[in-house]
């Protein structure tokens, strides 16, 4: 039994571990200091484990699962292959929709080596690959799910079940934000239509609500009731937040300056500075028109995952901290009937803003510290569907990691020699994880939330593995 | 931190460099074959554990002051006082406690009349009377029933991708509304939800009942049907496990508990209580348990939670750690049809002896009242939850819920009527200012320096009001709250962005807007999608079983409740239903605060909302937009132009953005 000095204690690092508002515990073994160092803040910048190599983050989201051996991972095998079933010694997998017994088919469009590097991306996307050598790959990714919503989620939060707190929620409850008159992590979603699994992607699972992926789009109004009903004008809202403030204050004041009640008033203050903020910080017309043209903003195919991309660039540029844009409707990149047709469009649509983003992140002094990603929730396989289609494939695909100092140019890992599963230095999405957060310079078996008698963690209780050869 | 803290974080650390070396080991093994597995046995130090030790009913203790002592309840909290040289607040004022009992037990603000009658009440007993008559309303049973749903992770559709409707999942909804309402005794709520099917299948509702164990995510879809079997076996397991005895089995799925004394064969064994009655096809939700035959079949524990991988053959049975002396499924009965099994868990939680069962719930109980429980790990009893601060409290409000045969209205109204639930929580809301005012500020200061978080119940802990209560209160005060009860989810409009996250037709509006005003316990819970004001103040997603809300203050709960479609519409109707009784700008304003905070306006208040209304309407006037566009109250006003009308309506609004609207002292 423990005595009650040490109760008491325990329930100070339980309150304070465990999920109250203001609630930090970067590192459970120095919580000891955190308990102390403890913000009213839960959105204030903290320190990191170590050295960080990124700031911010964006990922580019390809949602639906985009083909790896026809866009980044080239498979001569396949193309020699071609027509046959899977050799035997490949032995059996499963899919989503039978297909192991299909014949293999060749990369729907040739891949060629690209920059100095030579690295290998197919015709699918000829604007990324101006930047090939920025681009390091990840071709030996592997998941656990052949589902959609469960790959999603194990992307998103480590765990195929629904509920986990996601990527974005994490690094925000670690490090916090840098542009305090906006939320931390912002999701910019396909205007086509939900997600398979839907927004339990970017939630906060038990993570503080706070730190939940907060939804904007462009236009005028990017964020849930960011701005009165038309009957209320800007200044008649502003009176009524001046009264009731005033209320509020006095309420406060005479309880005593209770942490809850002004952390309310706090949040009213925020709310009228996101008012402010996020509406210029949404207005593209404050770019120039080289800019909009870079984006491809003059273009009906790429205007609107463009207008996106400049979106990202200009919240990181605010000091947003994790940034997450998804490509895809409902069904996204999911190309079982026609892989031409499918990734043809998906990659007009999104190719050109990708690259400009890379350009723009370059000459805005950005790309150093800034984390790019791309990937989806899985690749495809190589047999085809209904001919010309690829069944999902979580066994092996690939995701791209630049920016953050991270040598370019490279393929890390690899699948066997048809692409159906990651065969060398293979990555788990945790390992992924990982790295990742490694790079913001979180110690991903630090970073810890303790919720029902236990300490969660983005990487779970498995092993997981920082890339040493990306993270350094 | 102490030193234990740090030593508990070590262990862990410790063990989970363990897990990580036996995790790298097993992974070189052959799928399928089978690892040794050796239980560890449960010591006679494990059973030290506080939430094992038998339940005993501990005398009150001995106090020379029982003048301000009103129950049991207070002897406990009172002597622990003295232990830490505190002193309790004092009772609160009438109108305080008016306002946080109505919202405490229904979830709804008192009436004006309501106050004005208690407030006006010299009998002594006046306050028990409120609390029966509260306790007697429709309304409680509506309120209390959300705290069940966040633990029986309770939602009308699947999650996953497609999210798919539980057409009849309502039904257990209005299962658990109408069994709080007759006050269903606590032992035979356990029995209903685990084998109604077995121990009362005379009872056409018993099917309802047994919705609970399958109420969670799902995934009908799923390619292996067997995987889908297993994932929702192991999530009833935990659940069970968490809900009814706040054991934390979770992680025993894949290893034995690091902690607790839970095996991975206890836990297979009390899975192998519920495998016969969980049948899945594919494609289809599922929705009760089932139980159609005696099952034959061997159950096995599962090696590292693979559903790949069976292990050792295992017997049903209960968790070795609470079931001593040994109770055996298999000296049980069997009833002709069914395996018996889980009818032998239900009669053995609700056994009187069962150390766990009555502390959990009482524990529960305490927290809706108090905020936070006796143990503030609600769903872990385990050894690294939280030791209770009173035990013997614990221990007493355990076995008088089984001396009034599980009745959870007696435990409600034991708590509620304790002076210690009766206190201030600060000087200015006290009944009567003895000793003097500068004392009691005194007292009040030692207690939240010395105890800070409030443990010792010197003085009342200030609580914020849940989403679904703060939508129901909008409602209530504007007079619109439509009080049909029971039936199908409702949906109300959403706005275009949200219903644009979902797949087509997973939000069909309702055609008829009364039921936009309905409770909220009664609002549709899509599981992919929680009704925004919900989700804001931190409703639980349904995933899993939530004993603890978080409580997060950000800024999009303010923006909604300042800018929101709903906000809006309900300050017109606020507006509209006081203009509608009084066409005095005073007296409306005092009808204003006396509905929405259960006071009236301070001389001060009164000026300042005078002036507001004059300055909104003359900044109105000059913007002199038409009255189309404008926020007029509802019913419109016959006797106030346009913008003067629209002045109530920012008042109204400005209400609803109050800390004190949404906050109780």
């Amino acid at each position: 039994m423990m005595n009650p000095a040490k109760q008491h204690s325990r329930r100070e690092f339980l309150l304070t571990a465990g999920g109250g508002a203001g609630a930090i515990a970067l590192a459970a073994m120095s919580s000891a200091a955190g308990a102390e160092a403890e913000s009213a803040n839960p959105l204030a910048t903290r320190p990191t484990h170590f050295a960080p190599r990124a700031k911010r983050v964006i990922w580019l989201f390809m949602h639906g699962g985009p083909s790896h051996v026809d866009l980044f991972d080239p498979k001569p095998e396949l193309v020699r292959h071609a027509g046959k079933p899977v050799p035997e010694s490949f032995g059996p997998v499963m899919t989503r929709r039978d297909v192991a017994r299909n014949p293999l088919m060749p990369p729907v469009k040739p891949f060629r080596p690209r920059g100095e590097s030579g690295l290998e991306i197919s015709d699918f996307l000829p604007h990324i690959s101006r930047h090939a050598d920025d681009l390091c790959v990840i071709r030996s990714l592997h998941g656990d799910s052949v589902n959609h919503p469960q790959s999603v989620y194990q992307m998103n939060t480590g765990n195929v079940l629904m509920g986990k707190p996601s990527v974005g929620s994490w690094v925000a409850y670690g490090l916090g934000t840098e542009n305090q008159n906006m939320p931390a992590f912002v999701v910019l979603p396909d205007p086509g239509g939900g997600i398979k699994g839907g927004p339990p992607a970017w939630g906060s699972g038990n993570l503080p609500a706070v730190y939940q992926g907060i939804t904007m789009r462009p236009g005028t109004a990017p964020i849930l009731d960011l701005h009165p009903q038309p009957e209320v004008t800007t200044e008649q809202q502003q009176t009524t937040l001046q009264l009731l403030q005033h209320w509020n204050r006095k309420h406060l004041q005479e309880r005593r300056g209770d942490d809850d009640l002004s952390a309310r008033v706090a949040a009213y203050e925020l709310a009228f500075r996101m008012q402010a903020t996020a509406p210029e910080l949404v207005d593209l017309q404050r770019e120039t028109a080289e800019t909009h043209a870079l984006y491809g903003l003059n273009d009906p195919v790429t205007r609107e995952f463009g207008q996106r991309c400049l979106l990202a660039r200009r919240m990181i540029e605010s000091g947003v901290r994790f940034v997450q844009l998804y490509s895809g409707n409902t069904g996204g990149w999911d190309a079982h009937k026609n892989v031409a047709q499918n990734h043809g469009d998906y990659c007009r649509r999104t190719d050109l803003p990708v690259a400009a983003l890379i350009t723009d992140l370059k000459r805005r002094g950005l790309w150093d510290d800034t984390l790019l990603i791309w990937g989806g929730e899985f690749g495809r396989m190589p047999m085809s569907e209904k001919g010309t289609g690829r069944d999902h494939n979580p066994w092996g695909y690939c995701a791209w990691l630049a920016g953050a100092g991270i040598q370019g140019g490279r393929s890390y890992g690899a699948t066997d020699p048809i692409g159906l599963r990651a065969a060398e230095k293979k990555v788990h999405v945790r390992d992924f994880h990982a790295t990742i957060l490694s790079l913001l310079g979180i110690d991903h078996e630090r970073l810890s939330f303790f919720h029902n008698g236990l300490d969660q963690r983005l990487t779970g209780p498995a092993e997981a593995n920082v890339i040493r050869e990306i993270a350094g | 931190m102490n030193r234990f803290v740090l030593y508990l974080l070590i262990c862990r650390v410790a063990t989970c460099l363990v897990l990580m070396v036996s995790a790298l080991l097993a992974s070189g093994l052959v799928l399928g074959e089978e690892e040794a597995y050796t239980e560890t046995p449960v010591t006679s130090e494990d059973r030290d554990h506080w939430a094992f030790q038998p339940l005993k009913r501990p005398a009150l203790p001995a106090l020379q002051d029982t003048e301000r002592l009103r129950n049991g309840i207070d002897y406990f909290v009172q002597a622990r006082l003295r232990t830490e040289k505190l002193e309790a607040l004092g009772e609160a004022n009438r109108r305080t406690l008016i306002r946080r009992l109505s919202l405490d037990l229904t979830g709804l603000p008192p009436t004006a009349d309501a106050i004005a009658q208690f407030q006006g009440d010299k009998a002594p007993d006046a306050y028990e009377r409120l609390v029966e008559q509260l306790l007697a309303s429709p309304h409680y049973a509506e309120r209390q029933a959300q705290h069940w749903l966040d633990l029986a992770r309770f939602a009308e559709t699947d999650g996953f991708e497609h999210d798919k409707l539980r057409k009849h999942a309502w039904k257990y909804r209005d299962w658990v509304i109408q069994a709080l309402a007759r006050d269903l005794p606590y032992d035979d709520f356990i029995r209903a939800q685990l084998a109604a099917d077995e121990l009362t299948p005379q009872d056409p509702d018993g099917r309802i009942a047994l919705m609970f164990c399958l109420a969670g995510p799902d995934m009908p879809d799923i390619n292996s049907q067997d995987e889908r079997r297993h994932t929702l076996l192991n999530e009833i397991t935990s659940t069970v496990g968490s809900v009814f005895m706040g054991l934390q089995m979770e992680c025993a799925q894949c290893h034995d508990h690091k902690y607790d004394p839970i095996s991975q064969a206890d836990f297979y064994r009390l899975r192998a209580i519920f495998e016969p009655a969980v049948q899945v096809k594919r494609y289809v939700s599922v929705e009760a348990l089932r139980e159609t035959s005696r099952s034959t079949a061997d159950s096995h524990l599962m090696i590292r939670g693979d559903f790949r991988r069976p292990g050792m053959v295992v017997k049903a049975a209960f968790p070795r750690i609470v079931n001593s002396p040994e109770t055996r499924l298999s000296d049980l009965p069997v009833t002709a049809k069914t395996s018996g099994r889980r009818a032998a868990l239900a009669n053995w939680l609700a056994r009187v002896d069962h150390p766990l069962t009555a502390r959990v719930i009482v524990n529960r109980l305490w927290q809706s009242h108090f905020g936070e429980g006796l143990s503030r790990t609600p769903s872990d009893f385990g050894l690294v939850g939280q030791a209770p601060s009173h035990p013997q409290l614990l221990d007493y409000l355990a076995t008088e819920l089984i001396r009034r045969q599980w009745s959870l209205k007696q435990l409600h109204y034991l708590i509620v009527t304790s002076a210690t639930y009766r206190q201030a929580g600060r000087v200015a809301d006290l009944a009567n200012s003895e000793p003097e005012t500068h004392q009691l500020t005194a007292r009040l200061d030692r207690s939240e320096r010395l105890d800070p978080e409030n443990e010792w119940l010197a003085r009342f802990p200030r609580q914020r009001l849940d989403g679904e209560t703060i939508r129901d209160v909008m409602l209530a005060v504007a007079g619109t709250l439509d009080s049909q009860q029971g039936g199908a989810g409702v949906r109300p409009p959403l706005s275009k962005e949200l219903v644009d996250t979902l797949l087509k037709k997973q939000w069909e509006v309702d055609p008829d807007p009364r039921q936009y005003q309905r409770r909220s316990i009664y609002v549709f819970a899509r599981r992919n999608l929680r009704y925004p004001i919900f989700e804001l103040f931190d409703r639980p997603d349904g995933n899993a079983s939530c004993s603890r809300r978080n409580q997060s203050t950000t800024a999009p709960q303010s923006l909604f409740l300042l800018n929101s479609r709903f906000s809006l519409q309900t300050a017109q109707q606020f507006a509209g239903t006081g203009l509608s009784l009084t066409s005095d700008q005073e007296a409306f304003i005092q009808w204003v605060f006396q509905r929405a905070l259960a006071r009236p306006a301070t001389v001060v208040e009164l000026q300042r909302a005078l002036q507001f209304l004059k300055d909104q309407a003359n900044r109105a006037q000059q913007e002199s937009r038409p009255s189309g566009q404008l926020a007029l109250p509802v019913p419109v006003p016959t006797r106030l132009n346009p913008y003067q009308a629209t002045a109530y309506t920012d008042l109204c609004l400005a209400i609803f953005n109050l800390n004190e609207f949404i906050y109780v002292d």
